[in-house]
């Protein structure tokens, strides 16, 4: 894969002579991150005509949480169809819900075929962002490189980018290998090793699987069951992918469907209605089904309403745990030691890998570095109590800056990028306006943000979601600030409706 | 007594044992398998010890589902894990002294007596839709009669310096289950009194609880009558019982709960041998000795979970 290397070295050179900042070039947009997201941003602002872009990502290739996350089993649980752009639809999709390295070569088509490449400023790490209130000016830092000068920054981190050790007794002197789901190791070889793995969320459900397969032994740690659904994976026939091809309305017609069906889903997992009770049962069946000894079934009920937490879509994860080398272990873990996991029922478990399916860092009540905006304030203070923005996208007092995936934009029942495109058309629409009026900044009335907020959280208050289970959805003290309680449907509404009246035009 | 149950879990959490802290193959073991009469007794009454403990811990399991709030759900859960842990013990020791049978490697689980098989089958079946003011409730008082009991009477008996260091783990494990267990007493002391009655009423008539009563009363009879075999004092027994009606007492919400004073009651019927109590419980221990075996369900994998090693 061609990649923009930055030539830093120069730039920085004329950066530092520059003393007059007013010399610096000042970039329209700056989009943090090359994933989905960003370069999403990006296709969709060059079409709007903004082209003065610069995209600055961490790694070095595109792709974000799905470059990231390689682990065995890795896939979308949204139908490939729907997981995917509709400006840019993939008539080539080879099963029903493709597999990571299939989505990764898809965001990768994304970069080569919009010749987003050149645009991008690989190993360039974010460290802060400041906005400078009497130029109309961010000033975006970077670790150990110049800084660059943007009008509009979007932030297309991804909720799901920074992955950690979970904090747990004695984990340091575990001597084994230790390895995290979204930073998968791919040259330590499972064959005839004894494996623990921790957690049984959407990532370990599709791990557990594949590990049985070569694995000695797998101990499964489950703190809390998930529900989990049948999920209809097939391989694309042949004649659908030519049908794609040749006529594209077939398939906006498949992703029509599907986006209706999972619209429906809402109403049972969104809200606690007869549907919910409906897909209960349903979860109940295939447990029932799939599962024979009642003391492991009973293990693997979970005691909260069905979307309060993900809902976990396998059908390889319940036999693969009754696999005569697998193990399901429901006792608390007391801590990690040297050879292995003590389990409060006092026994050490003594493996040679433990692999680490405890989820993502998600950013509640924070951001990912330290924003500054209009007079120095400080978004991360600002978010403390739990973040809040205006529409998902902006936030009061921090003009020009953008959000995709920001507070309660987070689905549960439907497609990622469909919201994601909702978002970045909102997003190039308060671009455009700035820039066609020369406008200095557009900034979100703080009235109009706390009103909507207000109006948002009283409408969380009668979810699934914050009916009284811990997910990751919540922040410690319960707060929900990542999902939006609606339909996909009200979201893209929501963000169709550009109110003037709601914004500082400065 | 109010408990801060939130201080109470990051206590169980930090203090925390494992199996392989304790060293199994230190000197002592003579200390038993050189008495063959002390042998002899304790190899039956360890196992029993070890599936009342594995009993107890099921019980723990269906009380993690019906806890009021998540601090006591975790709790529970910990708790249920720390039975097994004792019960796991218990396997230990009786390995360490030999009475286990099969090969050395795959031990052979002692069975268990039919009244432990009944309640084992009634645990598997109904526990879980069990109130959680009756399970609350009964919880303390097997923990502090036939538990606390039975560990009593084994440290008195056994001089084995590896079973003492074991059962002071599992002593300070079990006073923090009493803690809480007292506390979920009272707890459930709260509210009207009318209506705490006529709940518990409309409890007592339910079949499924009728069952259970008439698994657990002859397990406790029985379990009198092997602990006098083993040359325990009946008093000892009853002792334990009282102090469930001292300490659960103690508070007007303690009281007020109407399980507290129905087991309470039962209590004080056990502990008079007079009491025609137990003309029919006497008579359901013998015959429990009749059921046939075939009505016996298969026996649950939760069962099967016991391990005496100390690595898996």
């Amino acid at each position: 894969m061609t990649q923009y290397l930055d030539k830093a070295p120069d730039a920085g050179r004329r950066s530092r002579k520059a003393a007059d900042p007013s010399a610096v070039k000042v970039v329209e947009v700056v989009i943090v991150g090359a994933g989905f997201a960003g370069l999403g941003s990006a296709i969709q602002l060059r079409k709007a005509g903004i082209t003065d872009i610069a995209i600055v990502e961490r790694g070095t290739e595109v792709g974000g949480t799905w470059r990231d996350n390689q682990y065995p089993g890795a896939a979308c649980d949204i139908p490939s169809n729907l997981y995917s752009f509709s400006f840019a639809q993939n008539p080539a999709w080879s099963r029903g819900y493709s597999g990571s390295r299939e989505i990764l070569g898809y965001i990768k088509g994304l970069a080569r075929d919009h010749d987003l490449l050149p645009l991008i400023r690989f190993e360039h790490n974010v460290e802060a962002l400041d906005f400078d209130g009497g130029e109309g000016v961010w000033t975006v830092t970077l670790t150990g490189r110049e800084p660059i000068k943007a009008r509009s920054v979007v932030m297309a981190q991804g909720p799901l980018s920074n992955a950690g050790f979970p904090n747990i007794r004695g984990i340091e002197s575990f001597t084994g290998k230790k390895i995290h789901s979204a930073r998968w190791d791919h040259s330590y070889d499972f064959t005839g090793k004894r494996v623990a793995v921790i957690g049984t969320g959407a990532s370990a459900v599709q791990i557990i699987p594949e590990l049985v397969k070569v694995a000695d032994k797998v101990k499964v740690f489950q703190r809390t069951p998930g529900w989990v659904l049948p999920r209809l994976d097939f391989q694309s026939p042949e004649w659908a992918k030519t049908l794609f091809a040749k006529l594209p309305v077939s398939q906006t017609a498949v992703r029509e469907a599907m986006y209706w069906i999972h619209e429906s889903m809402a109403l049972g997992m969104i809200w606690n209605t007869p549907m919910t009770r409906a897909l209960e049962m349903l979860g109940n069946r295939f447990r029932e089904a799939q599962v024979k000894d009642a003391w492991l079934r009973r293990q693997l009920t979970p005691d909260f309403k069905i979307g309060c937490k993900r809902v976990l879509m396998t059908n390889d994860y319940y036999p693969a745990l009754q696999k005569p080398n697998c193990e399901l272990i429901s006792w608390p873990i007391a801590n990690l030691s040297e050879k292995g996991i003590r389990s409060v029922e006092g026994i050490e478990h003594q493996v040679d890998c433990i692999v680490f399916a405890t989820g993502f860092e998600v950013s509640k009540n924070g951001t990912p570095f330290p924003v500054h905006g209009l007079g120095g304030r400080d978004l991360n203070a600002e978010w403390a109590g739990g973040a809040q923005a205006y529409k998902s996208v902006q936030v009061s007092g921090y003009p020009n800056l953008y959000f995709t995936f920001g507070p309660n934009s987070g689905p549960g029942h439907n497609s990622a990028l469909v919201y994601m495109e909702s978002q970045i058309a909102y997003i190039v629409r308060s671009i455009g306006k700035r820039a066609a009026a020369n406008l200095k900044y557009i900034d979100v009335r703080a009235d109009a943000q706390k009103a909507f907020n207000v109006d948002i959280q009283k409408r969380l208050a009668k979810t699934n979601w914050n009916s009284g289970c811990k997910s990751w959805y919540l922040s410690a003290d319960g707060f929900n600030s990542t999902m939006f309680p609606g339909f996909a449907t009200q979201f893209a509404r929501q963000m169709a409706n550009f109110r003037e009246r709601d914004y500082r035009m400065v | 007594m109010q408990l801060d149950t939130a201080k109470m879990l990051a206590k169980i959490k930090n203090t925390q044992w494992a199996l392989a802290d304790i060293d199994w193959d230190a000197p002592g073991a003579e200390l038993v398998t050189g008495d063959p009469e002390l042998y002899a007794k304790l190899k039956v009454f360890m196992a029993d010890l070890m599936w009342i403990e594995h009993v107890g811990a099921r019980a723990f399991a269906a009380m993690a589902k019906k806890a009021p709030d998540d601090t006591l759900a975790e709790i529970y859960r910990y708790f249920h894990a720390e039975e097994q842990r004792h019960a796991n013990v218990e396997m230990a020791l009786m390995k360490r002294w030999g009475m286990l049978e099969g090969d050395a490697d795959n031990p052979i689980l002692p069975e268990p007596n039919i009244n432990l098989r009944l309640v084992i089958d009634w645990l598997d079946t109904y526990s879980d839709e069990m109130p959680i003011e009756v399970l609350g409730s009964v919880i303390p008082s097997l923990e502090i009669a036939l538990d606390g009991a039975l560990c009593k009477f084994l440290l008195d008996t056994v001089q084995d310096p590896v079973c003492h260091a074991a059962f002071e783990k599992i002593n300070e494990d079990e006073a923090r289950h009493l803690g809480v267990g007292f506390h979920m007493l009272e707890v459930m002391g709260h509210g009207k009194l009318h209506q705490l009655l006529v709940k518990a009423a409309g409890n007592l008539l339910n079949p499924k609880l009728i069952i259970g009563i008439a698994a657990y009363l002859p397990l406790l009879n029985r379990m009198r009558d092997n602990l006098v075999k083993l040359g325990l004092k009946e008093e000892r027994l009853y002792e334990a019982m009282n102090k469930y009606k001292r300490i659960g007492g103690r508070t007007e919400q303690g009281r007020r709960n109407p399980w507290f004073q129905i087991i309470s009651h039962q209590s004080a019927m056990v502990v008079d041998r007079k009491s025609f109590y137990h003309v029919p419980v006497d008579a359901l221990v013998r015959l429990t000795d009749f059921y046939p075996r075939r009505l016996l369900k298969a026996t649950p994998t939760w069962v099967k979970g016991l391990t005496w090693k100390t690595a898996a």
